[in-house]
C-alpha cells in the first residue's frame, strides 16, 4: 500500500516557511488595496500574485512525496475470567464453556487485530493455554490487578481490552464508585469493552460469607458469622445450618446448629462455638437448602482454622512427690506459655498424718471426677506422673481420656511404680492411645539401674536436638524401667533399654506416637530430672532437662520447630481436580520419605488409606520416594481427590512423622455466589468508553483502527530549482511591465 | 541405731526406682565441722516421718556431703546445721555452694544454739559473699512453706524460736531457708525411737509441730509452691478459717 503527498524542499525550515507565507500576504494586501483606490487594471494585481507565488516556489522548491508502507493491526487484549466460580452453570453449559465460544467468535470478530488472550484471577493476568485443565485455578476474579499488570508491563500498550467474565468480580467491586470504574481505563488509554458469559442467576442457597471476628485461639468461644444467600427465584425461609468438627478416627464432632431466616434473599446467623485443640482445624458448615436448590457445591464449607493458643493449658497429675515431680513441675511453672493446673497426690489412705482433724492439713481431695469429666477438653495436654490409676479412682475415666487423646488432646505417661502396668493402665483403653503396648503380665518395673540409648529416630528428631547438643549421645544412670511392651505401628522410639527386649526388639523407653487426632508421649523413666541434678546433667549447666521437656511438650502441641518436615499443598485443593503436597524438610543427609493420606472423620480402624495412586492411577497404601543430598523441597501428587476433609502424614527417614490437615470443596469460596453481575460489566464498559456485549453478540464488537506504519518514503521535486528560477524571474519581468502599462511606475 | 529408726517407716513399697527422686536431707560438711549426734539421727528421722505422714518417698539414710563436691549437685536439697562458727569457706565450697544455688537448690540452714546465734550468723557471712545480690528476706506469714502439707502458724523446732524466718529468695523460690529454732535438735532419735532432746518449753505439742513444719519443709522441696496453686485457694481459705 502506498500514499501520495506534497512536501517543500529539505532545509526549508519552519521560521522560513512562516516569513514567507507572511510576505505572501503583506503582498496580497497591498495588490488588493492598489486595485481599489489606484483602479489599476485587474491583470496588474493578478501578474503580482503570480510572481508572489512563483517566487515562494522557487524558494520552497515543491517535492511529490510518495510513501510506501503497511497498516498495523491493532493490539487487543482479552482478559479472560479464570476463576473457579466460572465452573457454575449457565444455562445448559457452564460459564466456562460459555467463555471459551466468545472466546473463539472474539479470534473470528477481530481478526484484523492482534489479539493476546489472557487470563486473571489473582494477580496480574498471566497467557491462556489452550489446554491448561491441569492448572489450578484461583478463586477471586480480580480485574484490577489484571489491568495493573497489563500497565506495568513492558512494550505496547493496548488499543483496547475485552473482558470475558460473568462480572462476580471480587476487584472492582459491585460498590465501585463511577469514578473508580473510570480509572482503570483511563490509565491504560484504552476502551475495556466487557463480555457477559451469565446473565441470570440460578436458583440457589448458598453460604455466601463465613468469618469470624479475631483469630481462632484453643478454648476461647468463636462467632462464626455466616452470610446465607437465596437466589435465582428460590423460595427460602428458614433454612437450618450446622457446623461440626472433622476429626481423626472419630465422627464429627457437633460444634453449633442453627437455623437462617431469609429476608430479602438475605440471612445473617452468628454461630459461636469453641476449639479446644490448637493447630489447623477443619470444620464443616452445612447449609440445608430447599429442594430447588441448582447449585449444591455452595451448600456446605470446610473452613479451615489455624487455631492458636493463648497459653498451653497442661494438667499435670502426680501420684506422689518426688524429686521427678518437682523438676517437671518447676519446669512448667517457670514457662510463662504454659497455663498450668496441677495435682498431686500427697497423702496415701496407709500414711499417718497425726492430727485430730483435716482442718489441720492443707490437703483437698483429688478432684478425679471433675477434672476428668468437665475439665478434660479445656486442656490441651496431661501428663500422668507414675498415678496409680486403679488407687486414685482414675480407672473409670481412662475411656475418656483415650477419647480426649484421639480427639486431639496430648498426653505423656511418665514412668514410675505406679505408672504404665504398675498403675493398672494394661488393658485399658488408655493403653491403646499410647505409642507402645502394654503386657498384661510380668513385673510392671525393673530396678536395674540402665543408660538409655538413643536409637537412630532418637539422633533424627528435632524433639532431642536440644539435648543431644548439651549432651551429645549421653544419658544419665536410671534407677529402673516401667516395664513396655513393642512400640505400636506408626509411632517412634527415641530411647531404648540396652538390655531388657520388648518382643523381638529392645524395650522403648521413651515413644513418640499419634492417635486419632491426637499425640501421645510414652517415657519408662522417673529419673529425668537427672538431665538437671547429677554429674551429666551438670555438665550441660543442667539446661538439658529443660531441652528435653521443651521437645516434647513442643512434638505434642505440633510446635513447627519439633516437626521433622514443613508441610503445604501447592495450591487450594478443589474436588475433582489434581492437587499435591509440597514437602520441605530439614538439611541433611538423604532420607526415605513416606507418605500416607487419610480420610478425617472416618470411623476408626476404618481403612482409610489407597488415597494415592501410582502412574498407572492404581491406589497405592502409601507413596515412597527419596530425597538427595541438597534437596530439601519436593513435590508429591496427590491425584484427584473428593469433598472432604484430609490428613498428609510424611515419615522423614526414621524422625517421628510430621503431619498435615486439608479439605477439599466443590465450590469453596469461589462458587459462595453464584449470581453472575452484568451491571458491573456494563458499568465498567460504559465508563471507559467501550462496549457490553452479551457473549452471542461478540460479532458486533468492532475491532480499533489500524495504525500505519511506513516502510519506503520517495521525494521527487516538481520541477528543478532552476525552472522554478526562470519562471520567478520571468513573472517578476513581466509584473514590472504591466505595472508600466498601467502608469503604476 | 538406723537401722532401728528404719524399722519405724510403715511403707514397704516402691515409691520410686531406686531413691534416685526420693526426699533426701543430705547434712552439710563444710570446714571440716560434721553433725554429730544426737542431732546426726535427725535427718533419718525427718525421712521416717515423713514417708510415715505422707504419700512422699525419702531416703532412710541421707548421706553427708561437702560443699565444694560435685555429688552436691546430684539432688536439690541438702541441710547445713550447727552450733559454732563454720569459719571461712574455702574457695571450692564458696563455688560449690554458689553453683547447687543456681541450679535451683534449696539449702536449710539449722542453728542448733539459736540462744548463741554464732552458727546462724557465720553461715550468713559467708552467704553473703557467696550470693551478695540475695541478702536474706523476712518470709511473709502466707508464705507456701506454712501450707505445703500441714496448716502451720510459725516455725517451730526444739526450741520455739522468733515467729518468722530468714530466707534467700531468688526468683520466686525461698532457696536458702535460715532457722534459728533447731530443727533438727527436734527431730533427733534415740536408738528406741524416743526423743534425744526435750523441747524448749517443753511440750509434746511443740515437738509436734516442729515434726509438722518438718514436713512443710520436705513437701516444699518436693512440690515447690504447688499449695500456691489458685485451685487451692478456697480450700485453705476455709481451713484457715475453721482452724481460728
Amino acid at each position: 500500500m502506498s500514499e501520495r503527498g506534497l512536501s517543500v524542499a529539505d532545509g526549508v525550515s519552519g521560521a522560513l516557511l512562516v516569513t514567507l507565507a507572511a510576505l505572501l500576504l503583506c503582498w496580497l494586501v497591498l495588490a488588493i488595496w492598489e486595485g481599489r483606490t489606484r483602479r489599476a487594471p485587474s491583470w496588474v494585481p493578478l501578474s503580482g500574485v503570480l510572481s508572489a507565488l512563483l517566487l515562494a516556489g522557487a524558494v520552497l522548491r515543491p517535492t511529490l512525496v510518495t510513501t510506501r508502507g503497511t497498516d498495523l493491526f491493532p493490539k487487543v487484549v482479552v482478559l479472560m475470567d479464570r476463576s473457579w466460580r466460572l465452573g457454575l452453570k449457565a444455562g445448559e453449559r457452564t460459564r466456562d464453556d460459555v467463555a471459551q465460544a466468545a472466546l473463539g467468535d472474539l479470534r473470528k470478530q477481530l481478526k484484523q487485530s492482534r489479539l493476546e488472550v489472557l487470563g486473571f484471577g489473582e494477580g496480574p493476568a498471566a497467557p491462556l493455554v489452550d489446554d491448561d485443565s491441569a492448572a489450578p485455578r484461583p478463586t477471586d476474579s480480580d480485574l484490577t490487578s489484571a489491568l495493573r499488570g497489563l500497565l506495568e508491563a513492558p512494550g505496547e500498550r493496548p488499543k483496547s481490552i475485552v473482558v470475558v467474565s460473568d462480572g462476580r468480580l471480587s476487584s472492582p467491586s459491585e460498590s465501585s464508585t463511577p469514578e473508580a470504574l473510570r480509572a482503570l481505563g483511563e490509565r491504560l488509554g484504552a476502551p475495556i469493552n466487557t463480555i457477559r458469559v451469565a446473565e441470570s442467576s440460578p436458583p440457589d442457597a448458598s453460604i455466601r460469607r463465613a468469618a469470624t471476628a479475631g483469630a481462632a485461639v484453643a478454648h476461647q468461644k468463636l462467632a462464626l458469622e455466616l452470610t446465607i444467600g437465596c437466589s435465582g427465584g428460590l423460595a427460602c425461609n428458614e433454612l437450618p445450618v450446622t457446623v461440626e468438627e472433622l476429626l481423626h478416627g472419630e465422627p464429627p464432632a457437633l460444634l453449633a446448629q442453627g437455623s437462617a431466616k431469609v429476608l430479602g434473599g438475605v440471612a445473617t446467623v452468628e454461630l459461636p462455638f469453641t476449639l479446644d485443640r490448637a493447630g489447623r482445624r477443619l470444620v464443616r458448615v452445612k447449609l440445608q437448602a430447599p429442594d430447588g436448590d441448582r447449585v449444591p457445591e455452595n451448600d456446605t464449607r470446610i473452613l479451615t482454622f489455624d487455631v492458636t493458643r493463648e497459653r498451653v493449658r497442661v494438667l499435670h497429675v502426680a501420684g506422689r512427690p518426688t524429686y521427678d515431680v518437682r523438676a517437671l513441675r518447676m519446669w512448667l511453672k517457670a514457662d510463662e506459655s504454659i497455663d498450668l493446673i496441677a495435682f498431686f497426690i500427697l497423702r496415701t489412705n496407709t500414711d499417718s498424718t497425726q492430727v485430730s482433724d483435716d482442718s489441720e492439713l492443707s490437703l483437698i481431695p483429688f478432684p478425679v471426677d471433675e477434672l476428668f469429666t468437665e475439665h478434660l477438653p479445656s486442656f490441651d495436654a496431661v501428663i500422668l506422673q507414675d498415678i496409680d490409676a486403679v488407687e486414685y479412682k482414675l480407672e473409670r475415666h481412662l475411656p475418656a481420656l483415650a477419647r480426649y487423646v484421639r480427639a486431639g488432646g496430648g498426653l505423656i505417661m511418665v514412668g514410675g511404680p505406679s505408672a504404665f502396668m504398675g498403675g493398672g493402665y494394661a488393658g485399658s483403653p488408655l493403653a491403646e492411645v499410647l505409642p507402645i503396648t502394654l503386657p498384661e503380665q510380668g513385673p510392671p518395673f525393673d530396678m536395674a539401674p540402665f543408660e538409655p540409648r538413643i536409637t537412630d529416630a532418637g539422633r533424627a528428631a528435632p524433639t532431642l536436638r536440644g539435648v543431644r547438643e548439651l549432651l551429645g549421645d549421653r544419658l544419665p544412670l536410671m534407677q529402673g524401667s516401667s516395664t513396655l511392651g513393642p512400640a505400636r505401628p506408626g509411632s517412634i522410639v527415641l530411647w531404648e533399654h540396652p538390655d531388657r527386649r520388648a518382643g523381638a526388639s529392645a524395650m522403648p523407653m521413651l515413644s513418640l506416637g499419634e492417635s486419632g487426632d491426637g499425640r501421645s508421649i510414652a517415657l519408662g523413666v522417673d529419673g529425668t530430672h537427672l538431665l538437671e541434678w547429677s554429674e551429666l546433667g551438670e555438665r550441660g549447666a543442667g539446661r538439658a532437662y529443660g531441652a528435653l521437656w521443651e521437645g516434647l511438650v513442643g512434638w505434642l502441641m505440633r510446635d513447627p520447630r519439633y516437626e521433622s518436615a514443613r508441610l503445604e499443598l501447592t495450591h487450594e485443593c478443589r474436588a475433582g481436580a489434581p492437587v499435591a503436597l509440597s514437602i520441605t524438610r530439614l538439611p541433611g543427609a538423604a532420607v526415605d520419605v513416606k507418605v500416607t493420606l487419610q480420610r478425617l472423620g472416618g470411623l476408626r480402624g476404618e481403612p482409610t488409606l489407597g488415597l494415592l495412586t501410582s502412574k498407572g492411577g492404581q491406589p497405592l497404601p502409601e507413596k515412597q520416594l527419596r530425597m538427595e543430598g541438597s534437596v530439601e523441597t519436593v513435590t508429591v501428587p496427590l491425584g484427584v481427590l473428593d469433598e472432604d476433609g484430609y490428613s498428609a502424614t510424611v515419615r522423614i527417614g526414621s524422625a517421628p512423622p510430621a503431619r498435615f490437615d486439608f479439605a477439599c470443596e466443590r465450590g469453596g469460596p469461589a462458587f459462595a455466589d453464584s449470581r453472575p453481575d452484568p451491571q458491573l460489566l456494563e458499568r465498567i464498559a460504559e465508563q471507559t468508553g467501550g462496549v457490553s456485549l452479551g457473549a452471542r453478540d461478540v460479532a458486533t464488537l468492532k475491532a480499533p483502527p489500524a495504525t500505519r506504519v511506513a516502510s519506503q518514503r520517495v521525494s521527487a521535486p516538481l520541477l528543478p530549482a532552476w525552472l522554478w528560477a526562470l519562471l520567478a524571474a520571468v513573472s517578476i519581468g513581466a509584473h514590472w511591465y504591466a505595472r508600466r502599462r498601467a502608469g503604476l511606475l | 541405731m538406723l537401722t532401728g529408726l528404719a524399722a519405724l517407716a510403715t511403707t514397704t513399697q516402691a515409691h520410686a526406682f531406686g531413691d534416685v527422686g526420693a526426699f533426701n536431707p543430705r547434712v552439710i560438711v563444710a570446714g571440716g565441722k560434721r553433725l554429730v549426734a544426737p542431732r546426726s539421727s535427725a535427718p533419718s528421722a525427718w525421712s521416717i516421718e515423713l514417708m510415715n505422714r505422707t504419700s512422699a518417698p525419702a531416703r532412710l539414710v541421707p548421706k553427708e556431703i561437702g560443699l565444694d563436691r560435685p555429688e552436691l549437685c546430684s539432688e536439690p536439697f541438702a541441710v547445713w546445721a550447727g552450733s559454732t562458727d563454720v569459719g571461712g569457706l574455702s574457695v571450692a565450697e564458696r563455688r560449690g555452694l554458689a553453683k547447687f544455688i543456681r541450679l535451683g537448690g534449696v539449702l536449710l540452714v539449722d542453728d542448733s544454739d539459736p540462744q548463741n546465734g554464732a552458727f546462724g550468723r557465720s553461715v550468713r557471712r559467708e552467704l553473703l559473699r557467696v550470693l551478695p545480690e540475695a541478702p536474706p528476706v523476712k518470709l511473709d506469714a502466707s508464705h507456701v512453706l506454712y501450707k505445703t502439707f500441714y496448716i502451720v502458724d510459725r516455725p517451730v523446732g526444739r526450741v520455739l524460736g522468733p515467729p518468722t524466718i530468714d530466707a534467700i529468695v531468688r526468683g520466686k523460690n525461698a532457696q536458702v531457708l535460715l532457722l534459728a529454732h533447731d530443727l533438727l535438735g527436734a527431730l533427733a532419735r534415740e536408738g528406741d525411737g524416743s526423743s534425744s532432746l526435750p523441747t524448749e518449753p517443753s511440750s509434746y505439742e511443740q515437738r509436734q509441730h516442729a515434726i509438722r513444719f518438718a514436713v512443710n519443709i520436705a513437701m516444699y522441696v518436693l512440690c515447690s509452691d504447688y499449695k500456691d496453686d489458685q485451685v487451692h485457694a478456697p480450700f485453705l481459705m476455709r481451713r484457715r478459717a475453721q482452724a481460728r
